[in-house]
């Protein structure tokens, strides 16, 4: 018979086996438990991380002998003592926080503008362009970013090199406080943008139109509409931006030159410069409670903003 | 609609300041890499290709850019059918603890990266795997899978159960369900998620430095350990490599689903 093998083709074949086996590992009767068959992967590829909390919490309350360089077998709460009364750690706890409340309140002043100009702009062509002007550094990576600061702020860098052609001595723009900040503004305001469009895209045009048809100037129906309803959006852009910035490695290590270190630089010296694995494993958790602290006192005082897990669906 | 001057004043002036403070690496970048000199001055000492033809000798920059993609390779590989799987689970049925199993799988997310590394590395240490590549892919997938959750979950709007049903009803057996209507209707989200998990880990720093040893640097710790020596210009180049990569992705992006799904309110 002409056909009989395109009539029923060799992928059909395969698609058959393919339900004959899956019917034989997990037969219908189990159909109930699917959805959590297809969750299981990911449970068990977070687990891993969460495994790796636990091994952290464990090195935490080991302390290194410092003259046989060993990790005491019995446990002890030395390290969390330390991290509370040493100055330094206070020092550097201070800065990160210090800077994450600045970074997150420049970044939030910025990206207002910015996603209210991308979301009602009735130009396709400008949409466009704001949304590769944010994507592009977005995906490039802090690594390079920073390279490219330092290219243009560094001691021999563009804008000295300017400025010694009017004259001006070459001044320190970088290695110092407010360069770690402005490299964190940078580094933020792709994400916050992000997180406040969808949040603004969801405020009525018409809202607007109202507000300004009853005699409200635009300040007052940006301070009275728009900034209200966009609230949710505020707090998710907050949220992530806080705990990003408080978090960084990068950047203070790049830009601050090592000496403006965040916490997680502090986290790092402790594992590879003086490999006191104990007490960088004790920063680490207490970072990590310090995020969520944030987060929590946050979503306490503001509401849960896009980040809630209900809106977070559908 | 009519806008009033002052409005657009004050929008524009902070919007072009945020253009300016956002490209302005990328562009230096790309200028500094085509230069003449031996150092990056200002102003520009000519044009020339001399730091490309320099890198593409380079072994060391080569390796680790291959290192590089083979690390966001595995990341993406194994985060496609794992976060797919599980945003389909979360978007389609009624799961019990479906807050709960939300809140878990956000968990890469909540944990400062510093924190997760860490935990990472003490856990990929005590396996004795340190010291290859395949652990760094696995880690990227794990830091990065909200990521891929999201953008699947995200689409799961555009697919209708009832269609499901009616494939079935039409005698196809579950897989070809799954294969035929299931997948393809989130594919969008697919799309968007493996992109952004490939990306992703071709840029990843913090959990790279942490994992990686002397012998298998990846491109963005190999850039982070040159500049804290020197900056000359062949830096430039290979920084231009993650350049590409990025708005490669971007066309990618904007040509399969779209940038503005990125505006939509959820």
């Amino acid at each position: 018979m002409p056909g009989s093998r395109t009539a029923y083709p060799f992928s059909w074949r395969v698609m058959d086996a393919l339900e004959a086996l899956a019917a034989l590992i997990w037969p219908r009767g189990l159909s109930r438990a699917t959805p959590y068959l297809m969750l299981l992967p990911a449970v068990l590829l977070v687990g891993i991380l969460v495994y790796g909390l636990f091994q952290i919490g464990d090195a935490s309350l080991r302390t290194l002998d410092t003259s046989t360089f060993l990790f005491s077998e019995d446990y002890s709460l030395a390290n969390y003592r330390r991290a509370f009364t040493e100055p330094l750690f206070a020092a550097v706890a201070w800065r990160s926080l210090m800077a994450a409340v600045i970074v997150t309140a420049v970044t939030l002043i910025f990206a207002f503008p910015y996603a209210y100009l991308m979301v009602r702009t009735r130009s396709p062509g400008l949409r466009k362009v704001l949304l590769i002007a944010l994507f592009l550094p977005f995906f490039i990576g802090q690594v390079v970013r920073a390279y490219g600061w330092l290219i243009i702020l560094g001691n021999q860098g563009m804008v000295n090199e300017a400025l010694g052609l009017v004259g001006i001595p070459p001044m320190r723009l970088i290695y110092n406080y407010p360069a770690v900040l402005f490299g964190l503004v940078q580094y933020m305001l792709p994400f916050a943008v992000l997180m406040l469009a969808p949040a603004m895209a969801a405020i009525p045009e018409e809202l607007e139109a109202a507000a300004g048809s009853l005699g409200a100037n635009w300040v007052r129906t940006f301070r009275h509409v728009v900034l209200p309803l966009a609230r949710p959006g505020f707090i998710g852009a907050g949220v992530v931006v806080v705990t990003l910035s408080l978090t960084d490695f990068a950047v203070p290590a790049i830009l601050g030159g090592g000496s403006q270190d965040f916490i997680a630089n502090a986290i790092y010296d402790q594992f590879f410069r003086t490999s006191d694995q104990g007490m960088g494993a004790t920063l680490a958790l207490m970072l990590v409670a310090l995020g969520s602290l944030v987060v929590g006192i946050v979503f306490a005082v503001f509401g849960a903003g896009t980040l809630g897990v209900e809106g977070r669906r559908r | 609609m009519n806008e009033p001057l002052s409005k657009k004043i004050v929008l524009w002036s902070f919007v072009l300041a945020a253009i300016l403070t956002l490209s302005a690496p990328t562009l230096v970048v790309l200028g500094a890499s085509f230069t003449a000199g031996n150092i990056i001055a200002f102003p520009p000492q000519g044009l020339s290709l001399q730091w490309y033809a320099k890198i593409s000798q380079a072994t060391d920059l080569r390796n680790a850019f291959l290192r590089t993609l083979w690390v966001a390779t595995v990341c993406t590989v194994i985060a496609i059918p794992v976060g797919t799987l599980a945003g389909i689970a979360l978007a389609k049925y009624r799961v019990r603890f479906a807050k709960t199993l939300q809140i878990y799988l956000l968990l890469p997310f909540t944990i400062p990266l510093i924190g997760s590394g860490i935990g990472l590395m003490l856990v990929f240490g005590n396996a004795g795997v340190l010291g290859q590549l395949w652990p760094v892919g696995i880690a990227c997938a794990v830091i990065n899978l909200p990521f891929m959750i999201w953008a699947v979950t995200a689409s799961a709007a555009g697919l209708d159960p009832d269609l499901e049903l009616a494939a079935a009803n039409c005698g196809a057996p579950p897989l070809q369900v799954f294969f035929s209507v299931t997948l393809p209707a989130v594919m969008p989200g697919v799309i968007t998620g493996s992109l952004l998990m490939f990306i992703l880990a071709l840029n990843e720093f913090l959990v790279s430095l942490l994992l990686v040893d002397a012998r298998i640097v990846t491109l963005p710790v190999q850039i982070y350990n040159s500049i804290r020596s020197i900056i000359t210009p062949d830096l430039a180049a290979i920084s231009v490599v993650f350049i590409a990569c990025s708005a490669l992705a971007i066309v990618l992006l904007d040509r399969l689903v779209g940038l503005e799904i990125f505006l939509k309110s959820k």
